[in-house]
């Protein structure tokens, strides 16, 4: 029984590291424009989409497209911004939910347009290969996924710690006003954040990949989920979005094994809870959920 | 949201010193007249289709707008009502025999109390967290709908059988569909005339526009919120007892889904969200254009119809974040009035 329940945990915090790299983006995206960005999830199908014609037409490894995927999706996520997201970074919060709506619904059924509702997965070597450690099986390609993932979310700390861009954008999230008049550039961060955010969705969706197969809607079900997650963690929070994505992994999990068929459910209603007792999550700041979205 | 969508939409409304039809009362006859024209004449059954679909898509988007609007909370979990009043009535009719009419005034008031139930404690949330709450709410209903197979099927759906009678709200003559969904289209328009004009509705605009501005004047906004998010959730429940005995099949993917809360909330908004008109003139713009690209292009072009419209809601809400209505309302007054509009520049919120 031990030996079930850790293997339970295993795949649960295995699962929660992609949930992290996915939520990181998000969060980072919040703190730093205060824009739920709910096309967040499309980005991460595009990214699954590149990812799978990438293999599919030139027999490219979906670990070795992760740098092209990456930019790809950096290079759309400035165009989103540039498009849809700059215009109305001062409007009303209702009107910027709606922007960010309206091009999810656009790239959503864009898909469905040009690729049709198939599932497409990409099956490579490693896809079902499995190594045992002890009494524990772990999935290959999950534990790479896992592994970069906290790669990723390393260097993306220390980005933001050590380079002069990343100080300024911490410095945007304090106080945006305050980094405008201390010369920054905040139009520029906005940009560059929205792409950072949406190139580490598409490393994601390249590590999701040989896991998951990839349709039109795949991203709804994915960002529901980093919602939880970026929630749960403090929106604007990184470390929260870490370790809330590993919490929801474990919960997901550990109530697929007892109640399958409530597995959903019960991460929802966490989160409905959450939300309704302590809005600013688990490591977010009391008050932050007000700021900017008035 | 500015406050012009109010003033907007009060343009030759009816006056107070003695009874003179405004533009308001026109609007509302041609919306009787012409629907019941149509349903008399038009024998072709697609475009009664289209006829009922748009009533319908008018009467729930207006509905929502009580709370989206109106209210300002921009809820995307409408659907959980909207499914409460199909699965309430449905299963009533199919396992007990209760008339549909009888189910859907029950189901309604579920959606009431729920309504409450979930809207009191989310009302503290502000801008995408209270977005957030309303989504997963209608997750966890699609989730338990899904799960609990016993009562409600599980994703297998309902199927309302066809015996036809008024009692059973089955009909023979599609027509019929169109007078019922015409006069609950109606009765919504009203519920949301007498909103905008009522106490309620100044005091609902005044804590949309800066809530604490509104609480700092003695509004109890947890109240006035809770009053909309009822009479909202009670009407849109109706809407889906509806939807269930028209398309006669129920299912929890699609009753519950986050893209039928998307898309009431897109009509409100393109066509002029807060406003009684807006929900209407955008489910008329929508709807037809949504049915003929389903019917004519079926599975060929899948997903078309939503980029247009994807494309429209972000374009609106950049260029006219007012919506469609209002902006004409005020272009009508630039036009005939001269002069200036008392009005805010678009898309900034009141200080």
């Amino acid at each position: 029984m031990i030996a079930v329940l850790a293997q339970v945990a295993v795949s649960g915090i295995l699962l929660g590291g992609v949930y992290a790299l996915i939520s990181i983006g998000l969060t980072l995206i919040f703190g730093v424009l205060r824009i739920v960005n709910f096309a967040h999830g499309e980005f991460l199908m595009i990214a699954m989409y590149a990812t799978f014609w990438l293999f599919h037409l030139y027999g490219l490894d979906p670990y070795l497209s992760i740098v092209l995927v990456a930019g790809l999706l950096f290079l759309l996520g400035l165009v989103a911004q540039l498009l849809v997201v700059r215009p109305i970074l001062n409007a009303p919060s209702s009107m910027q939910i709606f922007a960010t709506v309206g091009l999810s619904v656009v790239l959503q059924n864009a898909a469905l347009l040009v690729w049709k509702a198939d599932y497409r997965s990409v099956d490579t070597f490693y896809s079902k290969a499995v190594i045992s450690v002890g009494p524990l099986l772990v999935g290959v390609s999950r534990l790479v996924a896992f592994a970069v993932a906290l790669a990723i979310t390393g260097a993306i700390f220390l980005f933001l710690k050590r380079t002069y861009l990343g100080k300024a954008i911490r410095c945007v999230t304090q106080d945006r006003t305050a980094a405008l008049l201390m010369g920054i550039n905040t139009q520029r961060i906005y940009m560059v954040t929205f792409g950072i955010g949406t190139a580490l969705v598409g490393i994601a969706g390249a590590l999701l990949m040989p896991i998951y197969p990839t349709f039109p809607t795949v991203g709804s079900y994915f960002v529901l989920t980093a919602f939880v997650v970026v929630v749960l963690g403090g929106m604007g929070n990184m470390t929260g979005a870490l370790l809330g994505g590993l919490i929801i992994g474990l919960v997901e999990a550990f109530s697929g094994f007892y109640v399958p068929a409530l597995k959903e459910a019960i991460y929802f209603i966490v989160f409905i809870l959450v939300l309704l007792i302590r809005p600013t999550g688990l490591f977010g700041v009391v008050g932050a959920e007000e700021v900017g979205l008035k | 949201m500015s406050s012009t969508a109010r003033t907007g939409s009060k343009v030759g409304s009816v006056g107070v010193a003695g009874w003179r039809p405004g533009v308001d009362f026109y609007v509302l006859l041609a919306l009787t007249v012409i629907p019941i024209l149509m349903a008399v004449s038009v024998k072709d059954k697609f475009y009664l289709h289209v006829l009922i679909m748009m009533l319908f898509y008018a009467a729930a988007s207006s509905a929502w707008n009580i709370v989206g609007g109106f209210a300002g909370q921009l809820s995307l979990g409408h659907a959980a009502f909207f499914g409460i009043g199909a699965y309430t009535s449905t299963l009533l009719f199919v396992d007990w025999g209760v008339s549909p009419w009888i189910g859907m005034l029950i189901g309604a008031l579920i959606a009431t109390a729920v309504g409450a139930g979930i809207g009191y404690p989310s009302f503290r949330l502000r801008g995408p967290f209270f977005t957030l709450v309303t989504i997963a709410f209608a997750q966890v209903l699609r989730i338990l709908a899904t799960s609990f197979r016993d009562i409600t099927r599980g994703s297998i759906g309902i199927s309302v059988p066809f015996r036809p009678s008024f009692q059973n709200f089955v009909f023979r003559e599609p027509a019929d569909y169109a007078y019922v969904a015409l006069a609950f289209m109606l009765m919504v328009i009203l519920v949301s005339m007498w909103v905008e004009r009522s106490r309620l509705g100044y005091y609902l605009a005044a804590l949309r526009e800066n809530e604490d501005a509104a609480q700092a004047l003695g509004i109890n906004t947890a109240r006035y919120k809770l009053m909309a998010v009822v009479i909202s959730a009670f009407l849109t429940s109706l809407a889906g007892s509806f939807y269930a005995q028209y398309i006669a099949y129920i299912e929890p993917f699609a009753t519950f889904s986050l893209d039928f809360s998307v898309l009431l909330a897109m009509m409100s908004i393109i066509g002029g969200v807060g406003t009684v008109w807006g929900p209407v003139a955008g489910a008329f713009l929508v709807t037809p254009l949504q049915e003929l690209l389903r019917a004519r292009l079926g599975g060929e072009l899948q997903g078309l119809h939503l980029v247009v419209y994807g494309t429209v809601l972000i374009v609106v809400v950049i260029l006219l974040p007012q919506g469609i209505v209002p902006s004409i309302a005020q272009w009508r007054k630039r036009v005939f009035r001269g002069g200036s509009t008392r009005t805010l520049p678009l898309g900034k919120e009141a200080p």
